[in-house]
């Protein structure tokens, strides 16, 4: 690694080429494929996936059966908050170890559910099938139907084996669990204009700012899936009317089963920044056709935009210019970044999802400007690769590219599931707008060893530290 | 000042080497009754065995034992944790022969690869194949096939390191010998498991002996020996004894000494070289179709 000592020395892998693609350059760009062999694939597995969609569901049961290790990743890193019950903050497990590997875990599994079930009295369980029992084959489906029968309370199978793929098969399975629950519920006092909000998961607390928004101007929100989410709602979320899907990647497949069974039609919103959040308010008052709807939703957004549009205004005039790189999960939230930055003079110089479809690359490609790299399941060597060739201000990511960014001496803005500022809706963009330009214009930047080499017209100093192991260790 | 170096104890001349032997073939293949009426022998002729079951179905030793019901490994790790005596697993059998069953899960759950793992790393931290036990063998009886990374474990890192294939002249059987010692190659290239030979348990079919004969010849092997089918086996087994035990005057019994005794002067170990399954299928006909 020590020869890494300028950007252009870290070369992507040749596999990888085809899911690297600068707007302009006319090149074929390709998605949707497996992790290249050597690469620090910033995926994660089908576990982590199911559970960081189901997790939210607030007076749930997890309980996740296999190692202990299992338990303890990705455990309660999701700011999602709930008005009521801390259930699903604790963590579960059946704990397996040896002799269950050997023996099978069915009896372990049982009796923890049994005991749990007792002592907590949840609302349902959720039951997260690990690695090892996809191997050692236990029947958690049989396990899961013996134990409703004996205490009433609904036991959902999650099919989440590690191995089954990335995080996205995980989505699936925790959209098929969560399935499990709707049209058991009784859909009385369910107003013809009611929505539900799918992939909102309420960080810090946006839900609640969202939700607002819909009641203000007459829309009833039946559930919001997952983010403060209670096991009731989903039982009678077939009842909405309509429902509005913000993180696609995690929620499409359920809105694909509601819709087929249901005919619930949806629409794929965005709350983040003015135009998008202003969009999505409207696309549900448009939708139910009624004026009245509408012109509460006008009233609203002209409110809220001219209560934040003046301090929006002060943080623009000190990023304007700035350069950002973007990385996150799924591309639709990438377009509502690019478009966020720009609305605050910024440049998106860098944008990279993991699991983007390549349906949302195409939307992406046309929003970005040109000269912009877009990268596909990149990894934090090629990531470093992009913020240093483009010299940017700014990164946004999540937890496993914080440690890149500040390591090469660059702001960064927490836009993951971990955070605890709500950055969705009017008021979340002034709080992106401070956070971005708290961080861009902070001038402890200049410190860094290579913006100072730069003033000073010296050559760059190596890095200090391999840049390859960051990402694993976050 | 020379300090003078105390001379290291001579080794005993007559260290013996423990010969660690694994038993694989078709299910159903009379694998355990072949083990058992082996070991019956060699203990007979004055020489200390232990013998492991790898069958989850803990059933391997019950001739032996007389019929005895054998606490496996791994119930009795299940039931009584870490903390258990050599003496709690192994019985002593038919003319001092040790019995040991790995046991395993019931059927259709948990994974009877990994506890055979878990069973022969037990029996290892016991100390069951410690010098001062002065085991002349040790005969693993392995389940089926060998079926996943668990049920290869004795023929991996040295656990057996003579493997004898029970076979008889049909077809499948011979599918499963050969396909066993493409399980053996890959374990012989990094480590000391060999092939001793193939054991034919007759099933009668015709010119079986021949067929035998020229099978193992093409694996690069030897057939150790013929056991002719005879109905003493299966009346000393439901007597829940070894035929040695049961009568030691018949026939069959001296085909057990045979064999046993064949294994015990054989030399011959060897990196098997597996058929072609064409080539076998070719052999099958040129010595089944032939009349």
């Amino acid at each position: 690694m020590n020869s890494v000592n300028t950007p252009s020395s870290i070369r992507v892998l040749d596999e990888r080429s085809d899911q690297v693609w600068t707007k302009g350059s006319g090149k074929e760009f390709v998605c949707d494929k497996k992790s290249a062999a050597g690469s620090v694939t910033q995926r994660a597995c089908a576990f982590c996936g199911s559970r960081v969609v189901l997790y939210p569901i607030a007076d749930a049961l997890h309980i996740v059966h296999g190692p202990i290790g299992c338990a303890v990743y990705n455990w309660d890193i999701r700011g999602s908050l709930s008005s009521g019950s801390q259930l699903n903050r604790n963590s579960f497990s059946t704990d397996l170890a040896e002799k269950e590997v050997i023996f099978g875990g069915e009896k372990k599994l049982k009796a923890s559910l049994l005991e749990l079930i007792n002592f907590y009295q949840p609302k349902a369980a959720f039951v997260y099938s690990t690695c090892i029992v996809g191997l050692i084959g236990d029947d958690v489906g049989a396990v899961c139907k013996q134990v409703t029968k004996e205490t009433g309370i609904d036991c959902i199978p999650v099919d989440s084996p590690g191995f089954k793929g990335t995080k996205k098969s995980g989505y699936q399975a925790a959209c098929e669990a969560a399935y499990k629950l709707v049209g058991t519920g009784d859909t009385n006092g369910i107003s013809k204009y009611s929505i539900n909000l799918l992939g909102e998961f309420n960080i810090a607390g946006e839900a609640w700012m969202i939700r607002k928004y819909y009641e203000k101007i007459g829309i009833q929100v039946v559930s919001t899936i997952t983010g403060d989410g209670r096991v009731d709602d989903l039982r009678r979320c077939h009842g909405a009317k309509l429902n509005l899907v913000q993180c696609s990647g995690s929620m499409t497949h359920l809105s694909k089963l509601l819709k087929d069974d249901y005919g619930i039609p949806m629409e794929r919103v965005s709350f983040f920044g003015f135009e998008d959040t202003a969009r999505a308010i409207y696309a549900a008052a448009e939708h139910f056709g009624d004026p009245e709807l509408m012109r509460r939703a006008e009233e609203l957004v002209r409110d809220e935009i001219s209560k934040y549009a003046p301090k929006l205004k002060e943080y623009k005039k000190r990023l304007k210019g700035k350069k950002a790189a973007l990385y996150v999960g799924g591309a639709f939230k990438a377009f509502s970044l690019v478009l966020a930055l720009r609305s605050l003079g910024m440049q998106t110089v860098l944008a990279g999802t993991q699991t983007g479809s390549a349906e949302d690359y195409e939307q992406l490609k046309e929003i970005c400007d040109p000269g912009t790299v877009i990268v596909d399941d990149s990894n934090p060597l090629e990531l470093a690769k992009f913020v240093l060739e483009k010299d940017v201000d700014l990164f946004i990511g999540g937890v496993k590219e914080r440690p890149i960014a500040f390591k090469l001496g660059v702001a960064f803005c927490d836009h993951n599931h971990e955070r605890k500022i709500p950055l969705a809706g009017f008021e979340g963009m002034v709080h992106f707008a401070e956070e971005v330009a708290n961080s861009a214009c902070s001038p402890i930047w200049k410190y860094a060893p290579r913006r100072q080499a730069k003033a000073l017209r010296l050559p760059e100093p190596e890095p200090t530290a391999p840049l390859a192991c960051e990402g694993g260790a976050a | 000042m020379v300090t003078q170096l105390e001379q290291p104890v001579e080794e005993k001349a007559t260290e013996k080497k423990m010969r660690k032997v694994a038993i694989y073939g078709k299910g159903g293949i009379g694998k355990s009754t072949t083990t058992q009426n082996t070991v019956a022998a060699l203990a007979e002729m004055g020489k200390k065995v232990m013998v492991v079951g790898c069958d989850p179905k803990a059933d391997s030793t019950r001739l032996l034992l007389g019929g005895l019901a054998q606490r496996s490994v791994l119930d009795t790790l299940r039931e009584e944790g870490e903390d258990v005596e050599l003496e709690d697993i192994r019985s002593g059998g038919f003319c001092n022969s040790l019995c040991v069953e790995s046991g395993g899960p019931e059927p259709g759950v948990g994974c009877a690869g990994r506890g055979i793992i878990t069973s022969i790393n037990m029996l290892e931290q016991l100390g069951a194949y410690d010098e001062d036990e002065e085991l002349d063998y040790v005969f693993y009886d392995v389940l089926g096939d060998v079926v996943c990374g668990g049920f290869a474990m004795p023929i991996r890192e040295g656990k057996a390191e003579e493997i004898y294939i029970v076979c008889s002249g049909e077809m499948m059987a011979m599918y499963a010998a050969n396909n066993i010692c493409k399980g053996i190659m890959k374990f012989a290239e990094t480590g000391v498991v060999r092939l001793g030979g193939l054991i034919c348990n007759s099933r009668k079919v015709d010119r079986e002996d021949e067929l035998i004969q020229e099978f193992a010849k093409r694996l690069g092997t030897q057939m150790v020996h013929f056991v002719p089918r005879d109905n003493d086996v299966q009346r000393a087994e439901i007597n829940r004894k070894t035929v040695i035990d049961w009568n030691p005057n018949c026939p069959q019994a001296d085909e057990y000494r045979t064999l046993a005794r064949n294994i015990d002067n054989n030399t011959l170990k060897v990196i098997p070289k597996p058929l072609p399954i064409d080539e076998l299928e070719g052999l099958l006909m040129e010595y089944g179709l032939f009349n």
